[in-house]
Formats: structure tokens, sequence, C-alpha cells
């Protein structure tokens, strides 16, 4: 267990300090904070693009995410050699590989909370907004809301993770993303138990669906091929899987201010258990088989 | 096997292959190896005479082509051998993002040392390495002597039975060499097992009790240290060859 914890925690901790992280996190919080209030258009849905954009970015971001981060820390510990003293410790390949995907998962989950709680505070953002905008009639009524989000997710944790770098030597990028989830949290966690959040965290899963399927694919290729091949074969499976979201109906049940049936999650766990177990069966398949050089 | 016996190679042989199953080159061919309890063991040899696949079978990362490998009277990948096993890899293999301090927190829980233990166990490595004041800085900035001193912490944070060294002193400065030779005669005083390759046959005459001495993935000779001749580096070059072979002078004119 503590073996096992170790590689976990030392996983999550290699993708949390990753720039690439940082900058597909810083991304996803831009296009969810910032692009609703480009569209002048709104036609009174303000909080409804809002939330269609934090959507988006969870799946677009994900799959960027799920993809290169198996990729990274797996090649990068068979490159440069941290697999050899790994395994001369009393840890088995296949535990070595299922906790090192389980970090790669929990870095993810990160990244999805951080701009599920960002959207979530957008959203309560625009409907401010909107009822200011009812009562003022001017056009300005996002752009308030969203900026503060913004600083609130993006600028203060860059400046605060600076600073701590600067004067106290704390890791830059942990420390601004660990700071980005805090914040996105503090400013939303007085929503959590309404019906808002009961919409967009579940589908903020749904949209994560692809994303662990693929997080499984990149970790099992990951760890018998090259990071080109992996990313090619990965995105081969997400060429298969992507189309399969549409069963989820996740614009339908959204539609409305509808609820996301609690069927669809259910659809949803009964596709993501079988293919992601089948996966890391193949990549424990391939870390038993391989010489370790 | 016998009771005294740590790891044993009998016959062992690797064949390296290429992705059409071909084989392209044999790294050790048919080596018989015995390391004995207590003893500090030389794998000496020229750069690619197959120490490093040796050490690398014996630590079950490499599966045998044939032969047999043990440790500890077992296969190498049990997890019971591994968990009596230090490993100082060649080259200092560690994670840039984790500090000093993490990194041997890290070992430690592999070794399954709870979080308190491998704490205390940090600190007194930490002291020992002489790197207690940057063990909060992360390992990617440190030179190559800091990160090869972090790595040799990282190998006994487990308190192990056996240690396996490859070219511990590689890359390290004279002062730092003759440091980590200092440690490993007390860590052999203290009864520690010790596998140690170098190409330095310096260190091998100054720290083990007995070598082989491999070439083209064979054991060309085996023996006490007192036994192979007064200067080891005579007898090494007989065995592998001379630099009087090389046609310097035809090159140089």
């Amino acid at each position: 267990m503590r073996r096992g914890r170790a590689i976990v925690f030392a996983t999550a901790l290699e993708l949390l300090c990753e720039p690439l992280f940082l900058l597909v996190l810083l991304v996803a919080l831009v296009l969810s904070s910032i692009a609703p209030a480009m569209h002048y258009h709104q036609f009174g849905e303000a909080s409804r693009m809002a939330r269609d954009a934090g959507l988006s970015a969870i799946l677009v971001g994900g799959i960027v995410i799920a993809l290169t981060g198996p990729v990274r820390t797996f090649r990068r510990e068979f490159e440069t050699g941290t697999v050899q003293v790994a395994l001369a410790h009393s840890v088995s390949r296949t535990m070595f590989f299922l906790c090192k995907t389980l970090g790669c998962a929990i870095a993810y989950v990160v990244f999805v909370l951080t701009v599920a709680f960002a959207s979530l505070t957008v959203v309560n953002g625009a409907e401010i907004g909107g009822t200011i905008a009812s009562v003022r009639g001017n056009i300005a009524r996002l752009w308030g809301p969203s900026l503060l989000c913004a600083i609130a997710a993006i600028v203060l944790p860059m400046l605060i993770a600076a600073m701590l770098n600067r004067f106290a030597r704390f890791r830059f990028t942990l420390t601004a993303n660990v700071l980005s989830l805090s914040f996105a949290f503090v400013g939303v966690f007085y929503r959590l138990d309404t019906d808002l959040a009961g919409r967009i965290l579940p589908a903020a899963f749904l949209a994560s669906i692809p994303a662990l399927i693929l997080l499984a694919a990149s970790s099992a290729f990951a760890v018998r091929f090259t990071g080109n091949v992996t990313l090619v074969l990965s995105a081969a499976i997400a060429v298969i899987v992507l189309p399969a979201l549409g069963n989820y109906c996740l614009s339908d049940a959204l539609a409305g201010g509808g609820h996301v049936p609690a069927t669809y999650i259910a659809a949803a766990v009964a596709t993501i258990v079988p293919a992601v177990a089948a996966l890391l069966a193949l990549g424990v398949h391939f870390i038993n088989g391989r010489d370790v050089k | 096997m016998k009771e005294e016996t740590v790891v044993s190679l009998k016959g062992a042989k690797k064949t390296f292959r290429d992705f059409w199953l071909r084989p392209t080159v044999n790294a050790v061919d048919g080596l018989d190896l015995e390391v004995r309890r207590g003893e500090v063991f030389g794998l000496l040899g020229p750069n690619g005479s197959g120490k490093s696949t040796t050490i690398k079978m014996i630590l079950g990362l490499l599966d045998p082509t044939s032969g047999k490998v043990e440790m500890f009277g077992r296969p190498p990948r049990s997890l019971e051998a591994r968990s009596r096993l230090g490993y100082l890899p060649e080259l200092s293999y560690l994670h840039p993002f984790l500090t000093a301090r993490e990194t041997l927190m890290y070992y430690g829980g592999l070794c399954g040392l709870s979080r308190g233990e491998a704490s205390r166990r940090a600190d007194q490595l930490l002291s020992m390495v002489k790197l207690q004041d940057v063990a909060n800085r992360p390992v990617g900035g440190f030179s190559k002597g800091m990160a090869r001193r972090v790595a040799l912490a990282s190998a006994l944070v487990g308190r192990p039975e056996l240690l396996v060294l490859d070219e511990p002193t590689s890359g390290l400065d004279p002062v730092s060499t003759k440091e980590v030779k200092t440690l490993v005669k007390a860590l052999a005083k203290n009864g520690m097992t010790i596998l140690m390759t170098s190409h330095l046959l310096a260190d091998a005459e100054d720290v083990c009790d007995r070598v082989m001495i491999l070439d083209h993935g064979k054991s060309v000779a085996e023996g006490e240290v007192a036994e192979l001749g007064e200067s080891l580096e005579d007898f090494f070059l007989a065995k592998v060859g001379n630099a009087d072979e090389f046609v310097l002078a035809d090159f140089l004119s």
C-alpha cells in the first residue's frame, strides 16, 4: 500500500509540475472564463454559453491532458532510467503501471475540477450580470463577473505562485496549479449544493469519459512504444471513442436547463469500465513482457 | 545453492534482438557467477563487456535468454528478494521535479517504510551525504556529483542486505570518489554484501575482495584481488587487450 501510494503521489506531482499541464489548464480557464463574454449576440443565454464553453474546455483540454500526461511520464521513466531504480525495489511491474496510471488520472481530475469549478463561477457571474442587465439594459453584463473570475482563477494564482517561488522557493507550476484549483473552488463553494452544480458536475463527468479511456490507452501504449507511436495509436482510439459521445446526448440533457439523467451516467460507467479494464490489462501485459534497459 | 551465496548466475546468456526478433548482440554469453554474503565483489571489464547487462539480469530488469539467475535463492523478479536490495545505477536516474528530501521519501515509500520512518531515514542519509542544506531543492538543478550522492543515499534508504553499485564513482571528483570508496568499505565492514561494476581498476583494487573480469560477455578471469597478480591493471590489460595493440603511431603519422 505504501509503495503504491508513493508511486501515485510522485506521478501526480510530476504532472502537476509540468509546464504543459499549466498551459493547457490556463487555456481552458481562459476559454471558459473569457469566451462567453466575447459573444455579443447572446440572446439572453449568457449563462448557457458560459456553461457550454466550460464543458468544451473540459472535453478538449482533458483530451490533451489524457493523451500527453501518460506519454510524458511513462516515456520519461523509460528514457531517463528512473523505472530501473523503481523496479529494483520490491514493486511489481503490474503495481508500478497501475499506480502510475492512477497518478495520471488524479492529475486529470485536478484539471477537470478546476475548470468545472471555474465554469460554475462564470455561470454564476453570468446570471448575476443578466439580472443587472435587465435593470440597466447594457451589453456589458458579462464582462464584470467574467473578468473577476478570470482574475481569481488565472491571474492571482500566477502572481502568488511567482511570489512564493521568488521568496520561498516554492515550485511555480505546482503552486500555480494548486492555487488555481483553490481559487476556482473558493469562488464557487457556496453554489455546490444548488441545481446548477447538480447539472454541470455530472456533465463534466460525461465529458471526461473519452478522456479517461484515452488516458488508459496512452498509458498502455506508452510502456511498449515510443512517444510518437503512442500518440498515433491513442489518436486512433480517440477517433473510435469520440463519436460514441453522441450516445450520451449531453446537449439534449442540458438543453432547457434539464438535469443529466442518472441512466446516462450509468450507461457511461457501463461503457468506461470494460474499455478501461481491457486497456489496463493490455498495459500490464506490455510492461510484464518487456525488457527494462 | 550454498547458504552464503547471495547472487548466483549459471550459464546466463542475454541476446538482444531487433524489431524483427533477429539477434543483434550477445551481451552476456554463458556467464557463471557467485557473490557470497558479506563480500565486496567487483565486475570489471571494458565498455560494452556486459557488466551493466549482467547487473540488470540480477535485478530482474532483463530476462536472461537462457540460463539461471537467482538472488537470495529466488528468481530476480521475486518481490521478497528485491526487498533486500539497494541499487545505484550507472547514471543517477532521479526525478528532476522532486527535491532531494522528496526523492529519499519516495524511495523510502517504495521500500515500504512509513512516512515518519522514511522522513527520519531521509534526514539521516542527507546528512551522511552532506546534502542537508539543499534538501528542499529540486534535484533537477543539482550538479552531477550532488545528484550522484542523492542516488547513493536512495540506494541505502531501505537498509539493504545487498547493494548493487553500477559504476559508483562515475562522474565524481577525486574527493567524492574517495568518500564513496570509504563508504563502501564501511558498509562492507558492517556486513553488507556489495556487488559493484567498474572500469576504473584503482577503485576495484581499493575496495573489492574478489573480482571477475568480463570481455565480450564472457568471464576471462575471476579470483581474489590479491591472487590476480601485483597490479590489477597489468592483469586486466593482459586479459582484455593492450594499448600497444592500437595503431596510434600509424594514425599520428
